[in-house]
């Protein structure tokens, strides 16, 4: 039988899914690490937990 | 800078006595009259919480399998640390692996043909007569009794005192450090001191290599390795900017640990002599940051920083941090890697036959006219 996945295993296999707005967000963060301030990519980072969160509901 | 309020129970005199390190002395402590005193010395800083260290070490060893999966890193270092023993032509008689967490060093030790330049070598263990392996952790220590080369050499495990939750403050201070420092074993009692990935987590690190420095037998050497510098330094970056940017501040995730200039002084301030200190960058990929941190827990290594914020890191955080660590440092291939540096050492205890460093400007020969002339 295999095991319950851990959370954080659910966690990262839905993360997996979203490596489109992942990377758009990261973009956007390292283009000007050193003044990075609160919701400075809210809109990237929005779009992703969209994602994130469409893709785990998507698992269950 | 931080004052605090400590009992003092040593001569008036010694008290203006400033020290570079700040240095907890060792027993015995008699404490003859009690001073409220506001210290810049001779206390110990804090950084660690050690009763939060030894509950996670503990619960990472109550899953065998998870936690012998995580071990590659530990093996790995705890080899390379004894192969350093190739380069010593000696017997020990009495031999002590402090924080040897699950008794990596002893697996090392009983490899077969540890010497790559000969056909076949004997195991180091040959080389060992007795090892005794010290850890707070009884669950972490014992995990591995039942292995076969638990019959190869002689160990006697060691399970140090474990440190108690402090109840004054709920235990949020980490109890106190008297179960880091002294360590319970006679003076000069070792012929050789081991000690692999298990003295980042001291607080009182220049009391602890003392303490190691007292237990050795006059010339016997101490062989460490230690997590410093920038290891973990993209977790560490990325955590904070996704903190930064989500949450408008920051947090420590990953502890502060020594640098390599520092080592040295250290060693040389706990009375080591001959000192050799080098650095070596393993990197490790992971498909994602959370495989990284979740072998980090199985290692039994997770944050134990006095003042961390309780409780897991949000998912919003986790997950801008997965994306900035791609995109900062992620290999081509979607793979992300995590540097541990690590920083080996070895100190001899003073003797008097011991081979000395010559004066200063006793040279005879200039090293320029040698290299020049090539």
């Amino acid at each position: 039988m295999q095991p319950k996945p851990r959370p954080i295993q659910r966690f990262a296999q839905a993360v997996s899914k979203c490596s489109v707005p992942a990377a758009e967000y990261g973009r956007c963060i390292v283009a000007d690490y050193n003044f990075v301030h609160r919701d400075k990519c809210v809109k990237e980072f929005m779009k992703l937990k969209d994602c994130y969160l469409a893709a785990a509901k998507g698992a269950k | 800078m931080r004052l605090t309020l400590a009992r003092v129970g040593r001569p008036p005199s010694l008290l203006h006595h400033h020290a570079p390190f700040p240095r907890r002395r060792s027993p015995p402590r008699q404490q003859v009259r009690c001073y409220a005193s506001f210290q810049t010395g001779g206390t110990t800083f804090r950084v660690f919480n050690s009763r939060t260290k030894w509950l996670q070490k503990e619960r990472a060893a109550s899953d065998p399998a998870l936690s012998r999966e995580a071990d590659y890193l530990k093996d790995e270092v705890a080899m390379r640390v004894c192969e350093r023993l190739l380069d010593i032509k000696r017997h020990f008689p009495r031999a002590l692996d402090l924080g040897a967490n699950s008794c990596n060093i002893a697996r090392a030790l009983t490899r077969d043909n540890p010497d790559p330049e000969l056909p076949s070598s004997p195991p180091l263990a040959s080389r060992i007569t007795s090892l005794v392996a010290a850890e707070s952790s009884p669950a972490l220590l014992h995990r591995d009794a039942d292995l076969p080369f638990n019959a190869q050499l002689r160990l006697e495990r060691h399970v140090l005192p474990a440190p108690s939750p402090s109840p004054a403050d709920g235990g949020v201070s980490g109890g106190s450090d008297d179960a880091e420092v002294p360590l319970p074993f006679e003076t000069d009692s070792f012929d050789l001191v081991l000690s692999s990935l298990s003295l980042h987590w001291i607080n009182d690190l220049p009391g602890m290599l003392g303490e190691i420095n007292r237990v050795l037998k006059p010339d016997a050497p101490f062989i460490g390795a230690m997590l410093g510098g920038d290891t973990l330094f993209e977790l560490r970056t990325s955590l904070q900017l996704a903190e930064q940017e989500r949450r408008g501040g920051i947090s420590p995730h990953v502890s502060p640990l020594a640098d390599v200039r520092d080592v040295g002084g250290l060693l040389g301030r706990a009375g080591f002599q001959m000192l050799t200190v080098d650095v070596e960058d393993i990197v490790v990929d992971y498909p994602d940051s959370f495989a990284l941190m979740q072998d980090l827990q199985a290692m039994g290594e997770g944050n134990a920083v006095l003042g961390r914020e309780m409780g897991g890191l949000g998912r919003d955080v986790l997950l801008a941090a997965d994306a900035i660590y791609r995109a900062m440092h992620g290999n081509e291939d979607g793979s992300v890697p995590a540097t541990f540096r690590i920083i080996h050492m070895i100190g001899w205890k003073e003797s008097e036959n011991q081979p000395k460093p010559l004066p200063r400007g006793s040279g005879e020969v200039n090293l320029k006219d040698i290299l020049e002339k090539k």
